[in-house]
Protein backbone atom coordinates (compact mmCIF):
# COMPACT_ATOMS: atom_id res chain seq x y z
CA UNK A 1 0.00 0.00 0.00
CA UNK A 2 2.42 2.46 1.00
CA UNK A 3 6.16 1.99 -0.64
CA UNK A 4 8.58 3.83 0.56
CA UNK A 5 12.10 4.12 -1.82
CA UNK A 6 15.47 6.34 -0.87
CA UNK A 7 13.68 8.28 0.95
CA UNK A 8 15.79 11.25 2.25
CA UNK A 9 14.66 13.77 5.08
CA UNK A 10 16.63 16.85 6.08
CA UNK A 11 15.66 19.09 9.07
CA UNK A 12 17.37 22.59 8.83
CA UNK A 13 19.33 21.41 6.14
CA UNK A 14 21.16 18.91 7.93
CA UNK A 15 20.79 15.05 7.01
CA UNK A 16 17.81 13.21 9.49
CA UNK A 17 17.18 9.88 7.81
CA UNK A 18 18.59 8.33 4.60
CA UNK A 19 18.48 5.71 2.23
CA UNK A 20 15.05 4.58 4.02
CA UNK A 21 13.36 1.63 1.99
CA UNK A 22 10.44 -0.42 3.12
CA UNK A 23 6.59 -1.34 2.39
CA UNK A 24 3.61 -1.51 4.82
CA UNK A 25 0.75 -3.25 3.67
CA UNK A 26 -3.16 -2.69 3.55
CA UNK A 27 -4.42 -3.79 7.28
CA UNK A 28 -1.35 -3.56 9.32
CA UNK A 29 -0.36 -2.17 12.38
CA UNK A 30 3.27 -0.82 12.46
CA UNK A 31 4.99 1.00 15.03
CA UNK A 32 7.85 3.30 15.06
CA UNK A 33 10.30 3.77 18.07
CA UNK A 34 13.63 5.24 18.40
CA UNK A 35 15.55 7.80 20.64
CA UNK A 36 13.73 11.38 20.98
CA UNK A 37 15.56 13.19 18.01
CA UNK A 38 16.05 10.00 15.86
CA UNK A 39 12.76 11.13 13.09
CA UNK A 40 10.17 9.31 14.15
CA UNK A 41 7.44 12.38 13.69
CA UNK A 42 9.39 14.28 10.27
CA UNK A 43 9.29 10.56 9.50
CA UNK A 44 5.31 10.14 9.80
CA UNK A 45 4.82 13.10 8.90
CA UNK A 46 6.49 12.87 5.61
CA UNK A 47 4.79 9.23 5.35
CA UNK A 48 1.76 11.05 5.11
CA UNK A 49 2.51 14.02 2.75
CA UNK A 50 2.65 16.65 5.27
CA UNK A 51 5.83 17.25 4.64
CA UNK A 52 7.47 17.35 1.42
CA UNK A 53 10.21 14.73 1.15
CA UNK A 54 14.48 15.93 0.66
CA UNK A 55 15.16 12.73 -1.38
CA UNK A 56 13.48 9.34 -2.82
CA UNK A 57 10.08 9.11 -3.05
CA UNK A 58 6.62 8.10 -0.58
CA UNK A 59 4.12 6.16 -3.06
CA UNK A 60 0.56 5.56 -1.97
CA UNK A 61 -0.80 3.10 -4.53
CA UNK A 62 1.51 3.54 -6.98
CA UNK A 63 1.08 7.63 -6.91
CA UNK A 64 3.36 9.93 -5.31
CA UNK A 65 1.96 11.36 -2.18
CA UNK A 66 2.83 14.64 -3.23
CA UNK A 67 1.17 14.69 -6.34
CA UNK A 68 -1.70 14.12 -4.22
CA UNK A 69 -4.53 17.67 -3.60
CA UNK A 70 -4.62 18.60 0.12
CA UNK A 71 -8.39 16.94 0.27
CA UNK A 72 -7.38 13.80 -2.18
CA UNK A 73 -4.65 13.25 0.55
CA UNK A 74 -6.83 13.69 3.73
CA UNK A 75 -9.49 11.60 2.13
CA UNK A 76 -6.86 8.75 2.07
CA UNK A 77 -4.56 9.58 5.15
CA UNK A 78 -5.71 10.65 8.39
CA UNK A 79 -2.69 12.14 10.78
CA UNK A 80 -3.25 12.69 14.37
CA UNK A 81 -1.34 14.94 16.10
CA UNK A 82 -1.20 15.23 20.07
CA UNK A 83 -0.34 18.94 20.03
CA UNK A 84 -2.50 20.94 22.39
CA UNK A 85 -5.32 23.27 21.12
CA UNK A 86 -6.86 26.51 22.23
CA UNK A 87 -10.34 27.34 20.63
CA UNK A 88 -13.06 28.80 23.46
CA UNK A 89 -16.82 26.96 23.13
CA UNK A 90 -15.36 23.97 21.30
CA UNK A 91 -17.22 20.88 21.71
CA UNK A 92 -16.76 17.56 20.75
CA UNK A 93 -18.65 17.14 17.98
CA UNK A 94 -17.36 20.19 16.78
CA UNK A 95 -13.69 18.83 16.75
CA UNK A 96 -14.50 16.21 15.19
CA UNK A 97 -16.80 17.75 12.43
CA UNK A 98 -13.62 18.72 11.18
CA UNK A 99 -12.52 15.34 9.65
CA UNK A 100 -15.35 15.73 6.65
CA UNK A 101 -13.39 18.50 5.88
CA UNK A 102 -12.11 16.97 2.96
CA UNK A 103 -15.67 15.52 1.86
CA UNK A 104 -16.92 18.92 1.06
CA UNK A 105 -16.11 21.24 -2.03
CA UNK A 106 -15.87 24.54 -1.02
CA UNK A 107 -19.65 25.79 -1.92
CA UNK A 108 -20.83 23.02 0.77
CA UNK A 109 -21.22 24.33 3.60
CA UNK A 110 -23.70 22.27 5.76
CA UNK A 111 -23.46 18.95 6.54
CA UNK A 112 -25.20 15.90 5.41
CA UNK A 113 -26.83 12.22 6.48
CA UNK A 114 -23.62 11.10 5.36
CA UNK A 115 -21.65 13.27 7.70
CA UNK A 116 -23.76 12.92 10.55
CA UNK A 117 -23.24 9.16 10.17
CA UNK A 118 -19.73 9.09 9.97
CA UNK A 119 -19.41 11.65 12.87
CA UNK A 120 -21.79 9.32 15.33
CA UNK A 121 -19.56 6.14 14.28
CA UNK A 122 -16.92 7.59 15.09
CA UNK A 123 -17.74 8.84 18.52
CA UNK A 124 -19.51 5.34 18.54
CA UNK A 125 -15.87 3.83 17.99
CA UNK A 126 -14.30 5.71 20.27
CA UNK A 127 -16.46 5.05 23.17
CA UNK A 128 -17.60 9.01 23.34
CA UNK A 129 -21.37 8.73 22.46
CA UNK A 130 -22.36 11.05 25.74
CA UNK A 131 -19.79 13.33 24.85
CA UNK A 132 -20.67 15.19 21.78
CA UNK A 133 -22.11 17.83 23.08
CA UNK A 134 -19.40 18.79 26.19
CA UNK A 135 -16.69 21.32 25.53
CA UNK A 136 -13.17 19.69 24.70
CA UNK A 137 -11.16 21.86 27.17
CA UNK A 138 -13.50 19.75 29.88
CA UNK A 139 -11.77 16.54 28.75
CA UNK A 140 -9.05 14.75 30.51
CA UNK A 141 -6.35 13.72 28.59
CA UNK A 142 -7.21 10.47 27.52
CA UNK A 143 -10.83 11.51 26.78
CA UNK A 144 -8.72 13.75 24.35
CA UNK A 145 -6.79 11.49 22.73
CA UNK A 146 -9.74 9.11 21.86
CA UNK A 147 -11.14 12.53 20.22
CA UNK A 148 -8.84 13.10 18.24
CA UNK A 149 -8.41 9.60 16.99
CA UNK A 150 -12.33 9.62 16.48
CA UNK A 151 -11.40 12.87 14.28
CA UNK A 152 -9.37 11.00 12.22
CA UNK A 153 -11.78 8.20 12.00
CA UNK A 154 -14.58 10.80 10.65
CA UNK A 155 -12.20 11.12 8.19
CA UNK A 156 -13.02 7.87 6.33
CA UNK A 157 -9.14 7.36 4.97
CA UNK A 158 -8.06 3.75 5.13
CA UNK A 159 -4.86 4.96 6.74
CA UNK A 160 -3.93 5.93 10.11
CA UNK A 161 -1.21 7.97 10.67
CA UNK A 162 -0.61 8.77 14.63
CA UNK A 163 2.31 9.86 16.50
CA UNK A 164 2.64 9.01 20.22
CA UNK A 165 -1.43 8.74 20.89
CA UNK A 166 -0.21 7.01 24.53
CA UNK A 167 2.13 10.15 25.29
CA UNK A 168 0.79 11.88 28.31
CA UNK A 169 -1.69 8.56 29.41
CA UNK A 170 -2.15 6.69 32.60
CA UNK A 171 -1.50 2.86 31.99
CA UNK A 172 -5.48 2.39 31.48
CA UNK A 173 -6.23 5.19 29.33
CA UNK A 174 -3.10 3.86 27.19
CA UNK A 175 -4.35 0.85 26.76
CA UNK A 176 -7.63 1.73 25.94
CA UNK A 177 -6.26 3.74 22.83
CA UNK A 178 -4.34 1.10 21.43
CA UNK A 179 -7.01 -1.15 22.20
CA UNK A 180 -9.02 0.92 19.66
CA UNK A 181 -6.10 1.28 17.17
CA UNK A 182 -6.34 -2.56 17.20
CA UNK A 183 -9.74 -2.51 16.73
CA UNK A 184 -9.45 0.03 13.40
CA UNK A 185 -6.69 -2.57 11.94
CA UNK A 186 -9.48 -5.07 12.40
CA UNK A 187 -12.07 -2.79 10.46
CA UNK A 188 -9.74 -2.74 7.67
CA UNK A 189 -7.63 0.27 8.47
CA UNK A 190 -4.02 0.28 8.42
CA UNK A 191 -2.60 2.24 11.55
CA UNK A 192 1.25 3.56 11.38
CA UNK A 193 1.99 4.97 15.11
CA UNK A 194 5.03 6.30 17.04
CA UNK A 195 5.25 4.95 20.20
CA UNK A 196 7.60 4.83 23.02
CA UNK A 197 7.24 1.94 25.17
CA UNK A 198 8.54 -1.42 22.93
CA UNK A 199 6.18 -3.24 25.27
CA UNK A 200 3.19 -1.31 23.83
CA UNK A 201 4.59 -2.01 20.10
CA UNK A 202 5.01 -5.43 21.05
CA UNK A 203 1.36 -5.96 22.23
CA UNK A 204 -0.45 -4.18 19.82
CA UNK A 205 1.38 -4.06 16.30
CA UNK A 206 1.64 -6.29 13.85
CA UNK A 207 5.46 -5.18 13.13
CA UNK A 208 7.62 -2.32 14.30
CA UNK A 209 10.54 -0.55 12.55
CA UNK A 210 13.45 1.16 15.47
CA UNK A 211 14.64 4.12 14.19
CA UNK A 212 18.29 5.34 15.08
CA UNK A 213 21.96 6.63 13.81
CA UNK A 214 20.03 8.30 10.64
CA UNK A 215 18.52 5.46 8.99
CA UNK A 216 16.64 1.88 9.87
CA UNK A 217 18.09 -0.57 12.69
CA UNK A 218 15.49 -2.83 12.14
CA UNK A 219 12.16 -3.36 10.79
CA UNK A 220 9.94 -6.78 10.91
CA UNK A 221 8.27 -8.63 12.74
CA UNK A 222 7.51 -7.85 16.28
CA UNK A 223 9.18 -10.36 18.38
CA UNK A 224 12.37 -10.31 15.82
CA UNK A 225 12.76 -6.14 15.92
CA UNK A 226 11.92 -5.28 19.55
CA UNK A 227 14.52 -7.80 21.01
CA UNK A 228 17.09 -6.94 23.67
CA UNK A 229 19.92 -6.45 21.70
CA UNK A 230 18.13 -4.14 18.70
CA UNK A 231 16.66 -2.33 21.68
CA UNK A 232 20.02 -1.28 23.15
CA UNK A 233 21.35 -0.80 19.88
CA UNK A 234 18.33 2.00 19.43
CA UNK A 235 18.10 3.80 23.05
CA UNK A 236 21.84 3.23 23.98
CA UNK A 237 20.84 1.26 27.19
CA UNK A 238 21.39 -2.58 28.72
CA UNK A 239 18.03 -3.81 28.50
CA UNK A 240 16.88 -7.59 29.23
CA UNK A 241 13.25 -8.89 28.78
CA UNK A 242 11.74 -11.31 31.58
CA UNK A 243 8.43 -13.43 30.85
CA UNK A 244 6.12 -13.32 33.50
CA UNK A 245 4.28 -16.35 34.87
CA UNK A 246 1.64 -15.34 32.67
CA UNK A 247 3.67 -16.12 29.61
CA UNK A 248 3.29 -12.55 28.92
CA UNK A 249 7.46 -11.28 27.58
CA UNK A 250 8.04 -7.87 28.95
CA UNK A 251 11.37 -5.63 28.13
CA UNK A 252 12.94 -2.88 30.33
CA UNK A 253 16.21 -1.39 30.51
CA UNK A 254 18.15 -3.08 33.16
CA UNK A 255 19.24 -1.97 36.55
CA UNK A 256 23.04 -0.28 35.88
CA UNK B 1 -29.71 28.66 16.82
CA UNK B 2 -32.51 30.01 13.61
CA UNK B 3 -34.01 31.39 16.92
CA UNK B 4 -31.05 33.10 18.18
CA UNK B 5 -30.26 34.71 14.91
CA UNK B 6 -33.79 35.79 14.55
CA UNK B 7 -33.47 37.39 17.65
CA UNK B 8 -30.22 39.22 16.58
CA UNK B 9 -31.67 40.35 13.70
CA UNK B 10 -34.77 41.42 14.88
CA UNK B 11 -32.70 43.43 17.74
CA UNK B 12 -30.51 44.93 14.91
CA UNK B 13 -33.62 46.52 13.05
CA UNK B 14 -35.02 47.33 15.94
CA UNK B 15 -32.08 49.42 17.28
CA UNK B 16 -31.62 50.94 13.68
CA UNK B 17 -35.36 51.76 13.95
CA UNK B 18 -34.81 53.40 17.72
CA UNK B 19 -31.69 55.40 16.00
CA UNK B 20 -33.69 57.27 13.06
CA UNK B 21 -35.96 58.70 15.84
CA UNK B 22 -33.09 60.12 17.95
CA UNK B 23 -30.93 63.06 17.06
CA UNK B 24 -31.10 66.81 17.31
CA UNK B 25 -34.42 66.58 16.88
CA UNK B 26 -36.79 64.60 17.90
CA UNK B 27 -38.99 62.92 14.81
CA UNK B 28 -42.06 60.81 15.51
CA UNK B 29 -42.43 57.62 14.34
CA UNK B 30 -45.41 58.74 11.64
CA UNK B 31 -43.06 61.50 10.61
CA UNK B 32 -40.33 59.39 9.78
CA UNK B 33 -42.61 56.69 8.07
CA UNK B 34 -44.03 59.75 5.81
CA UNK B 35 -40.70 60.91 5.10
CA UNK B 36 -39.49 57.45 4.47
CA UNK B 37 -42.45 56.93 1.88
CA UNK B 38 -41.83 60.34 0.25
CA UNK B 39 -38.16 61.09 0.04
CA UNK B 40 -38.53 64.63 -1.23
CA UNK B 41 -41.58 65.98 0.73
CA UNK B 42 -39.44 68.49 2.68
CA UNK B 43 -37.25 69.07 5.64
CA UNK B 44 -38.05 65.84 7.78
CA UNK B 45 -37.54 63.81 4.47
CA UNK B 46 -34.37 65.26 4.19
CA UNK B 47 -32.79 64.82 7.83
CA UNK B 48 -33.96 61.20 7.25
CA UNK B 49 -33.02 60.95 3.84
CA UNK B 50 -29.67 62.54 3.92
CA UNK B 51 -28.39 62.47 7.46
CA UNK B 52 -30.26 60.03 9.85
CA UNK B 53 -30.51 56.74 7.01
CA UNK B 54 -27.32 57.05 5.60
CA UNK B 55 -25.65 57.17 9.29
CA UNK B 56 -27.42 54.32 10.48
CA UNK B 57 -26.77 52.35 7.23
CA UNK B 58 -22.75 53.85 7.72
CA UNK B 59 -22.80 52.55 11.37
CA UNK B 60 -24.16 49.29 10.46
CA UNK B 61 -21.35 48.73 7.55
CA UNK B 62 -18.59 49.91 9.88
CA UNK B 63 -19.40 47.52 13.20
CA UNK B 64 -20.57 44.75 10.62
CA UNK B 65 -17.05 44.77 8.84
CA UNK B 66 -15.02 45.29 11.93
CA UNK B 67 -16.67 42.40 13.60
CA UNK B 68 -15.99 40.24 11.04
CA UNK B 69 -12.80 41.19 10.63
CA UNK B 70 -11.65 40.65 14.16
CA UNK B 71 -13.80 37.04 14.03
CA UNK B 72 -11.53 36.69 11.16
CA UNK B 73 -7.84 36.96 12.47
CA UNK B 74 -8.75 35.94 16.29
CA UNK B 75 -10.26 32.48 14.28
CA UNK B 76 -6.91 32.49 12.01
CA UNK B 77 -4.13 33.07 14.80
CA UNK B 78 -6.03 31.48 17.61
CA UNK B 79 -5.54 34.48 19.19
CA UNK B 80 -8.59 36.32 21.46
CA UNK B 81 -6.69 39.49 21.92
CA UNK B 82 -6.30 39.77 18.70
CA UNK B 83 -8.39 42.83 16.92
CA UNK B 84 -8.58 43.80 13.27
CA UNK B 85 -6.11 46.18 13.24
CA UNK B 86 -3.46 44.46 14.09
CA UNK B 87 -2.37 43.81 10.91
CA UNK B 88 -1.75 47.53 10.85
CA UNK B 89 -4.55 48.99 8.58
CA UNK B 90 -6.08 51.15 11.12
CA UNK B 91 -2.11 52.78 11.53
CA UNK B 92 -1.23 53.23 7.53
CA UNK B 93 -4.58 54.52 6.99
CA UNK B 94 -4.30 57.02 10.19
CA UNK B 95 -0.97 58.23 9.07
CA UNK B 96 -1.99 58.54 5.35
CA UNK B 97 -5.04 60.62 6.56
CA UNK B 98 -3.54 62.58 9.26
CA UNK B 99 -0.90 63.52 6.92
CA UNK B 100 -2.69 64.35 3.91
CA UNK B 101 -5.06 66.43 6.05
CA UNK B 102 -2.70 68.37 7.54
CA UNK B 103 -1.08 69.02 3.67
CA UNK B 104 -4.25 70.66 2.87
CA UNK B 105 -4.96 67.71 0.19
CA UNK B 106 -8.90 67.82 -0.96
CA UNK B 107 -11.33 66.53 1.26
CA UNK B 108 -12.94 64.13 -0.95
CA UNK B 109 -9.36 62.75 -1.64
CA UNK B 110 -8.51 61.37 1.90
CA UNK B 111 -10.83 58.47 2.15
CA UNK B 112 -9.45 56.69 -0.60
CA UNK B 113 -5.96 57.53 0.40
CA UNK B 114 -6.48 55.95 3.90
CA UNK B 115 -8.23 52.85 2.56
CA UNK B 116 -4.96 52.38 -0.14
CA UNK B 117 -2.58 53.22 2.71
CA UNK B 118 -3.86 50.83 4.72
CA UNK B 119 -4.12 48.02 2.43
CA UNK B 120 -0.25 48.72 1.58
CA UNK B 121 0.43 48.66 5.31
CA UNK B 122 -1.49 44.90 5.81
CA UNK B 123 0.27 43.56 2.43
CA UNK B 124 3.68 44.56 3.93
CA UNK B 125 2.88 43.25 7.29
CA UNK B 126 2.31 39.99 5.78
CA UNK B 127 5.07 39.73 3.23
CA UNK B 128 7.29 40.25 7.10
CA UNK B 129 5.12 37.05 8.18
CA UNK B 130 5.60 34.69 5.46
CA UNK B 131 7.42 32.00 5.98
CA UNK B 132 7.34 29.78 3.13
CA UNK B 133 4.20 29.56 1.29
CA UNK B 134 2.21 30.03 4.51
CA UNK B 135 2.43 32.97 7.71
CA UNK B 136 4.01 32.97 10.96
CA UNK B 137 1.43 33.65 13.57
CA UNK B 138 3.81 35.48 15.96
CA UNK B 139 5.87 37.02 13.18
CA UNK B 140 2.35 39.07 12.11
CA UNK B 141 1.82 39.81 15.62
CA UNK B 142 5.43 41.23 15.71
CA UNK B 143 5.35 42.79 12.11
CA UNK B 144 1.60 44.23 12.86
CA UNK B 145 2.86 45.75 16.55
CA UNK B 146 5.99 46.95 15.56
CA UNK B 147 4.83 49.07 12.33
CA UNK B 148 1.61 50.57 13.86
CA UNK B 149 4.00 52.08 16.80
CA UNK B 150 5.84 53.57 14.15
CA UNK B 151 3.43 55.33 12.57
CA UNK B 152 1.58 56.40 15.67
CA UNK B 153 4.75 57.98 15.95
CA UNK B 154 4.68 59.64 13.23
CA UNK B 155 0.86 60.37 14.19
CA UNK B 156 2.22 62.36 17.13
CA UNK B 157 4.65 64.09 15.51
CA UNK B 158 2.65 65.82 12.91
CA UNK B 159 0.19 66.15 16.09
CA UNK B 160 2.48 68.48 17.38
CA UNK B 161 3.40 70.43 14.17
CA UNK B 162 -0.37 71.08 13.40
CA UNK B 163 -1.26 72.14 16.96
CA UNK B 164 -3.71 75.12 16.71
CA UNK B 165 -3.50 75.25 12.95
CA UNK B 166 -6.65 75.24 11.63
CA UNK B 167 -6.62 71.41 10.59
CA UNK B 168 -5.56 70.40 13.83
CA UNK B 169 -9.67 69.65 15.03
CA UNK B 170 -10.31 67.45 11.50
CA UNK B 171 -7.51 65.66 12.50
CA UNK B 172 -8.19 64.58 16.50
CA UNK B 173 -11.86 63.76 15.20
CA UNK B 174 -11.40 61.04 12.34
CA UNK B 175 -8.42 59.66 15.21
CA UNK B 176 -10.89 59.07 17.66
CA UNK B 177 -13.51 57.83 15.70
CA UNK B 178 -17.14 59.36 14.22
CA UNK B 179 -19.52 58.93 11.96
CA UNK B 180 -20.72 62.70 11.25
CA UNK B 181 -20.20 64.15 8.00
CA UNK B 182 -20.18 61.15 5.81
CA UNK B 183 -22.48 60.69 3.57
CA UNK B 184 -24.17 58.05 0.75
CA UNK B 185 -21.25 58.16 -1.33
CA UNK B 186 -18.90 57.33 0.98
CA UNK B 187 -20.61 54.20 1.48
CA UNK B 188 -21.23 53.37 -1.92
CA UNK B 189 -16.92 53.68 -2.42
CA UNK B 190 -15.98 51.98 0.61
CA UNK B 191 -18.98 49.09 -0.19
CA UNK B 192 -17.49 47.31 -3.47
CA UNK B 193 -14.11 46.15 -1.51
CA UNK B 194 -16.12 45.70 1.98
CA UNK B 195 -18.17 43.48 -0.12
CA UNK B 196 -15.18 41.46 -1.82
CA UNK B 197 -14.43 40.89 1.78
CA UNK B 198 -17.50 38.93 3.20
CA UNK B 199 -17.33 36.96 0.30
CA UNK B 200 -13.45 36.07 0.90
CA UNK B 201 -14.77 35.38 4.60
CA UNK B 202 -17.66 33.33 3.81
CA UNK B 203 -15.78 30.98 1.22
CA UNK B 204 -13.03 30.91 4.19
CA UNK B 205 -15.34 29.41 7.02
CA UNK B 206 -14.72 25.80 6.56
CA UNK B 207 -11.17 26.07 6.67
CA UNK B 208 -11.27 28.60 9.36
CA UNK B 209 -13.35 25.54 11.33
CA UNK B 210 -10.42 23.31 11.09
CA UNK B 211 -7.82 26.02 11.52
CA UNK B 212 -9.35 25.87 14.95
CA UNK B 213 -7.38 22.69 15.55
CA UNK B 214 -3.85 24.45 15.07
CA UNK B 215 -2.30 24.34 11.45
CA UNK B 216 -1.24 20.65 11.53
CA UNK B 217 -4.81 19.36 12.23
CA UNK B 218 -6.22 21.86 9.58
CA UNK B 219 -3.34 20.43 7.18
CA UNK B 220 -4.16 16.72 8.11
CA UNK B 221 -7.80 16.88 6.95
CA UNK B 222 -6.81 18.56 3.95
CA UNK B 223 -6.49 22.55 4.09
CA UNK B 224 -4.47 24.46 1.93
CA UNK B 225 -3.00 26.19 5.08
CA UNK B 226 -0.66 28.53 3.07
CA UNK B 227 -3.92 29.34 0.48
CA UNK B 228 -6.55 29.83 3.54
CA UNK B 229 -4.18 32.19 5.66
CA UNK B 230 -3.55 34.27 2.64
CA UNK B 231 -7.70 34.68 1.89
CA UNK B 232 -8.61 35.28 5.46
CA UNK B 233 -6.42 37.60 5.71
CA UNK B 234 -6.93 39.46 2.30
CA UNK B 235 -10.80 39.04 3.58
CA UNK B 236 -9.81 41.34 6.88
CA UNK B 237 -7.58 44.03 5.65
CA UNK B 238 -10.27 44.42 3.15
CA UNK B 239 -13.17 44.64 5.81
CA UNK B 240 -10.96 47.01 8.16
CA UNK B 241 -9.84 49.29 5.86
CA UNK B 242 -13.22 49.78 4.23
CA UNK B 243 -14.24 50.68 8.03
CA UNK B 244 -11.61 52.91 8.73
CA UNK B 245 -11.98 54.59 5.28
CA UNK B 246 -15.68 55.37 6.73
CA UNK B 247 -14.81 56.21 10.45
CA UNK B 248 -11.47 56.61 11.27
CA UNK B 249 -10.32 54.30 14.08
CA UNK B 250 -12.89 52.71 16.21
CA UNK B 251 -12.08 50.47 18.56
CA UNK B 252 -13.31 47.57 20.18
CA UNK B 253 -16.01 46.26 18.50
CA UNK B 254 -13.48 44.21 16.45
CA UNK B 255 -12.23 42.78 19.80
CA UNK B 256 -15.18 41.99 21.79
CA UNK B 257 -18.21 41.21 19.60
CA UNK B 258 -16.43 38.16 18.04
CA UNK B 259 -16.29 37.13 21.82
CA UNK B 260 -20.02 37.81 22.82
CA UNK B 261 -20.81 36.26 19.21
CA UNK B 262 -19.07 33.01 20.29
CA UNK B 263 -21.11 33.50 23.61
CA UNK B 264 -24.33 33.13 21.77
CA UNK B 265 -23.38 30.66 18.86
CA UNK B 266 -20.77 28.61 19.89
CA UNK B 267 -17.68 28.44 18.20
CA UNK B 268 -18.41 27.21 14.85
CA UNK B 269 -16.95 29.57 12.14
CA UNK B 270 -19.80 29.62 9.98
CA UNK B 271 -22.34 31.31 12.79
CA UNK B 272 -19.59 33.12 14.35
CA UNK B 273 -19.17 35.13 11.66
CA UNK B 274 -22.96 36.17 11.02
CA UNK B 275 -23.59 36.63 14.61
CA UNK B 276 -20.67 39.03 14.82
CA UNK B 277 -21.89 41.24 11.97
CA UNK B 278 -25.40 41.29 13.46
CA UNK B 279 -23.77 42.11 16.62
CA UNK B 280 -21.25 44.51 15.49
CA UNK B 281 -23.87 46.23 13.22
CA UNK B 282 -26.29 46.89 16.43
CA UNK B 283 -23.58 47.70 19.05
CA UNK B 284 -22.26 50.30 16.47
CA UNK B 285 -26.04 51.96 15.61
CA UNK B 286 -26.43 52.55 19.36
CA UNK B 287 -23.26 53.93 20.26
CA UNK B 288 -23.26 56.25 17.52
CA UNK B 289 -27.08 56.85 18.61
CA UNK B 290 -26.15 57.89 21.97
CA UNK B 291 -22.75 59.71 20.94
CA UNK B 292 -25.13 62.16 19.50
CA UNK B 293 -27.65 62.54 21.61
CA UNK B 294 -26.00 62.27 25.18
CA UNK B 295 -24.64 65.59 25.01
CA UNK B 296 -26.76 67.05 22.18
CA UNK B 297 -25.61 69.53 20.28
CA UNK B 298 -21.97 68.44 20.97
CA UNK B 299 -20.69 64.49 20.22
CA UNK B 300 -18.94 62.50 21.59
CA UNK B 301 -16.56 60.85 19.56
CA UNK B 302 -18.07 57.25 18.93
CA UNK B 303 -14.77 55.60 19.80
CA UNK B 304 -14.59 57.01 23.03
CA UNK B 305 -18.42 56.25 23.64
CA UNK B 306 -18.05 52.41 23.08
CA UNK B 307 -14.67 52.06 25.50
CA UNK B 308 -16.67 53.44 27.89
CA UNK B 309 -20.10 51.19 27.69
CA UNK B 310 -18.22 48.25 26.50
CA UNK B 311 -15.52 47.43 28.69
CA UNK B 312 -16.47 47.53 31.59
CA UNK B 313 -19.58 45.14 30.33
CA UNK B 314 -16.85 42.96 28.68
CA UNK B 315 -15.20 43.09 31.75
CA UNK B 316 -18.19 42.09 33.84
CA UNK B 317 -18.88 39.43 31.88
CA UNK B 318 -15.36 37.82 31.75
CA UNK B 319 -15.07 37.69 35.23
CA UNK B 320 -18.21 36.72 36.14
CA UNK B 321 -17.96 33.97 33.62
CA UNK B 322 -14.25 33.09 35.62
CA UNK B 323 -16.16 32.98 38.72
CA UNK B 324 -18.60 30.83 37.39
CA UNK B 325 -15.88 28.51 36.20
CA UNK B 326 -13.85 28.29 39.55
CA UNK B 327 -16.89 27.17 41.36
Amino acid sequence: MIAVRDLELRVAGKPLLAAMSFDIGAGEFVSILGRNGAGKTTLLRALAGLRPADGGSVALQSRSVAAFSPAERSRAIAFVTSDDVFADRLTVRDVIAAGRYPHHRWWQWTQDSHDAKAIAGALEAVELQSFADREFATLSSGERQRVWIALAIAQEAPLLFLDEPTGHLDLRAAQHVLKLLREQVHAGKTVVCVLHDPNEAAAYADRAMLLAAGGILAFDRRDRALTPALLEQAYGLKMESVTTPSGISRIFPSAT
Amino acid sequence: MILRFAALAAGLLGVAAGALLVGGTVLWPAAIWNALLHPNSGEIATIVWQLRLPRIAIGAFVGASLAIAGALLQGLLRNPLVDPYLTGVSAGAAVAIVLSISAGVAAAAVPALGFAAGLATAITVAALARRGASLDATRLILAGVSLSSLFAAIIALVLTRVQGAGSAPAIVSWLAGTLSGRSWGDLFFAAPYAFLGVVLALLSAPALNALRLGDTRAAAVGVDVGRAQWTILASSSLLAASAVTLSGTIGFVGLIVPHIARRMVGSDARYVLAASALLGAALTIVADALSRTLFAPAEIPIGVLLAFIGVPAFLYLYLRDRRTAAA
